[in-house]
């Protein structure tokens, strides 16, 4: 496989949860609560669970726009983590990220040339012609017309916005992409449009991804490899393929179960999983999926399963594989 | 046929913009058959929320309505409103995608329930007070006591759908109208939602118009579906007719655009390029034209009508099924 772009170890993001007018801490609400990854340059990564599961939050800390409680992140064998706050924008160069949603990520009262080179500004690069350059051969690249530049985000559609976003993102010439939700907003048609985009960009650009989404298919068409992520913590992961042909913890094997096929004549053996997504704030002991999972045992309730490589490059943190 | 619960014949909405007024459906007919689910699909702005509303006449007074909605031998579109009240959360009843704010906030989930009852049905307080808890405990939901004495703000959003649900069905409907119930929710809770509204339109033999834009979810829960595009139906079949013999080019640009989550081997997708066109500025001739691949002359000129396919359910919009017609 090819070099490490990233090493993440042991990373948490706990949020306190202040009350009472002094607002001293009542708790904590464990959002990430320990993540190892390794992530290979050029691959692309997808990141999938329910809403809370604290996916957004990881995609965050990586880049430092939420400051992790504790961990590790390495990004080109430099540890991220001890850098000031100068030396992480500087950094941030090479780490770009790309918004869910396409309407509160852009600036209003900026025209989208504003958007595309204000980054190159804030990075002292090029000087102003270069910067109109590149802002006019950017747009193109993301199949927009370049004279659009000069018109404000609200004139343009959902899925018009998604490609001005992730230009912006771009614009430095990143080696990584933090792409969180990118297509949720928008509809199918476009949604396939953007998705085919990323995928030339990829290859253009020789860019890594870190795709967080909740769309199951969309993250299957998307990926290299997967991780499935449940109150903060890890699951699963396992390449694409081997995560749907063979899914390894019950989690994962719901979640899979639960999408519906667009197949009127598949019919599968749903599992139903009860009851909702326990709070992060007061996750369970031992395994956190315990309280929902159907096949729990006592030993669930008590330890914390092991994150271990259950079969050649399949991580599974579960007691019963 | 004569007894269908509801049979929708050239609906037109129109609103009013700037003094003029344009088209947000334009000409939409379907049946609906007791006990059978008809999907309405499609993207967003196509109009099928407008259609729903319309259905049940809730858009604002501003809106337009013309045409026939049949339901009983009588035009919900003629009827008084006292009359339409009757029939509105009795026999047609609604769901609606935010599970967050259809709910009064001030008020207890049992109250809310029996609110229905009390309404629609000449019973004590007491006895809806009875048949608020049976329908919680129908739709599933643990510790019904406990619930009916909390707040809206107190439950997890799968949980307040459910509430939707039971005020739905309180009444025992004819019709639910469910305007994306699940799209709000996780996956793993909108199987358990799709699941509930499966058994309860097989228990209580209800109808249910399901708008999604979630082909999916179509393909697990609907008998027939109608695709809509730019206000209009461009595509009615049965389901097996839409996923296996798709005719008119936007329904097979949409499944063609889905990525296929059971796909073997990595397949690159096929967007319908360009975008919906604004209610403003619709194209003249077939409203599908700008982005259609196999657009004539004839097709950016003039508007076509419905052409059957193979058999006389499936319907498609499209000037291509005319040869195939004849």
């Amino acid at each position: 496989m090819s070099e490490v772009l990233l090493e993440v170890k042991n990373l948490k993001k706990h949020f306190p949860i202040r009350k009472g007018f002094i607002r001293r801490t009542a708790g904590y609400v464990r959002a990430v609560d320990g993540i190892d990854l390794t992530v290979y340059a050029g691959e692309t990564l997808g990141v999938v669970g329910e809403s809370g599961c604290g996916k957004s939050t990881m995609g965050r800390s990586l880049l430092r726009l939420v400051e992790p409680t504790s961990g590790q992140i390495h990004f080109q064998g430099k540890d991220i983590m001890k850098l000031s706050k100068s030396q992480m924008r500087d950094m941030r160069r090479e780490m770009q990220i790309v918004f869910q949603d396409p309407y509160a990520s852009l600036n209003p009262r900026y025209t989208i040339g504003q958007t595309l080179s204000e980054p190159m500004e804030i990075h002292h690069l090029h000087n102003s012609t270069a910067r109109k350059q590149r802002v006019q051969s950017m747009l193109e690249r993301v199949g927009l017309d370049p004279s659009y530049s000069s018109r404000f985000p609200h004139e343009f559609s959902g899925g018009q916005r998604q490609r001005i976003g992730i230009a912006r993102a771009l614009v430095l010439n990143p080696k990584l992409m933090i792409l969180d939700e990118p297509v949720a907003a928008l509809d199918v048609s476009v949604q396939s449009q953007v998705i085919n985009l990323l995928e030339d960009l990829q290859q253009d650009f020789n860019l890594t991804y870190i795709f967080v989404a909740h769309d199951l298919s969309v993250v299957k068409h998307i990926s290299n490899r997967i991780l499935v992520m449940y109150l903060g913590r890890m699951m699963e992961l396992a390449s694409s393929n081997d995560l749907f042909a063979d899914p390894l913890h019950p989690y994962t094997r719901a979640l899979l179960s639960a999408v519906p096929i667009p197949n009127p004549r598949v019919k599968r053996e749903r599992i139903i999983l009860q009851g909702d997504l326990p709070s992060p704030a007061n996750p369970p002991k031992g395994c956190v999926f315990h309280t929902r999972c159907p096949l729990a045992q006592d030993v669930c309730r008590e330890k914390v399963p092991e994150w271990r490589e259950a079969k050649h490059n399949h991580m599974v943190a579960c007691h019963l594989v | 046929m004569a007894n269908s619960v509801l049979n929708v014949e050239s609906l037109n909405v129109e609103f009013n913009m700037e003094g003029n007024y344009f088209h947000a459906v334009r000409d939409v007919s379907f049946k609906i058959e007791p006990g059978e689910t008809l999907g309405l699909v499609g993207e967003s702005g196509c109009g099928k929320s407008v259609t729903s509303l319309a259905l049940v006449r809730l858009l604002t007074q501003s809106a337009r309505v013309t045409g026939k909605i049949e339901y009983q031998g009588k035009n919900l579109l003629d009827l008084p409103e006292r009359d339409m009240r009757d029939i509105r959360g009795n026999e047609i009843s609604m769901i609606f995608q935010e599970p967050m704010t259809s709910l009064n906030p001030v008020y207890k989930i049992g109250a809310q329930i029996s609110e229905t009852l009390l309404l629609h049905k000449d019973i004590s307080p007491r006895e809806a007070f009875q048949q608020s808890l049976e329908m919680l405990k129908k739709v599933g939901i643990p510790r019904p006591e406990d619930i009916m004495d909390e707040y809206p703000h107190q439950l997890s959003g799968g949980m307040r759908q459910r509430i939707m649900i039971a005020i739905a069905m309180a009444c025992n409907p004819k019709l639910l109208i469910a305007d994306e119930p699940t799209t709000a929710l996780d996956v793993t809770i909108q199987a358990q939602i799709l699941e509930l509204m499966k058994g309860i339109s097989k228990d209580l033999g209800t109808s249910i118009l399901l708008i999604t834009h979630d082909l999916g979810v179509v393909a697990e829960m609907c008998d027939r579906v109608a695709v809509m595009y730019a206000g209009q139906i461009v595509e009615q079949g049965s389901v097996d007719d839409i996923f296996f013999n798709p005719q008119h080019p936007y329904t097979r640009g949409l499944l063609n655009a889905i990525p296929k989550i059971d796909a073997e081997q990595k397949q690159r997708l096929q967007p319908i390029e360009g975008n919906v066109p604004p209610i403003t500025r619709m194209p003249k001739g077939c409203r599908f034209s700008p982005r259609c691949m196999h657009a004539s002359d004839r097709c950016r000129a003039q508007q076509p009508g419905f052409f059957q396919v193979d058999n006389a359910e499936h319907l498609s919009r499209c000037w291509l099924n005319e040869a195939k017609e004849a």
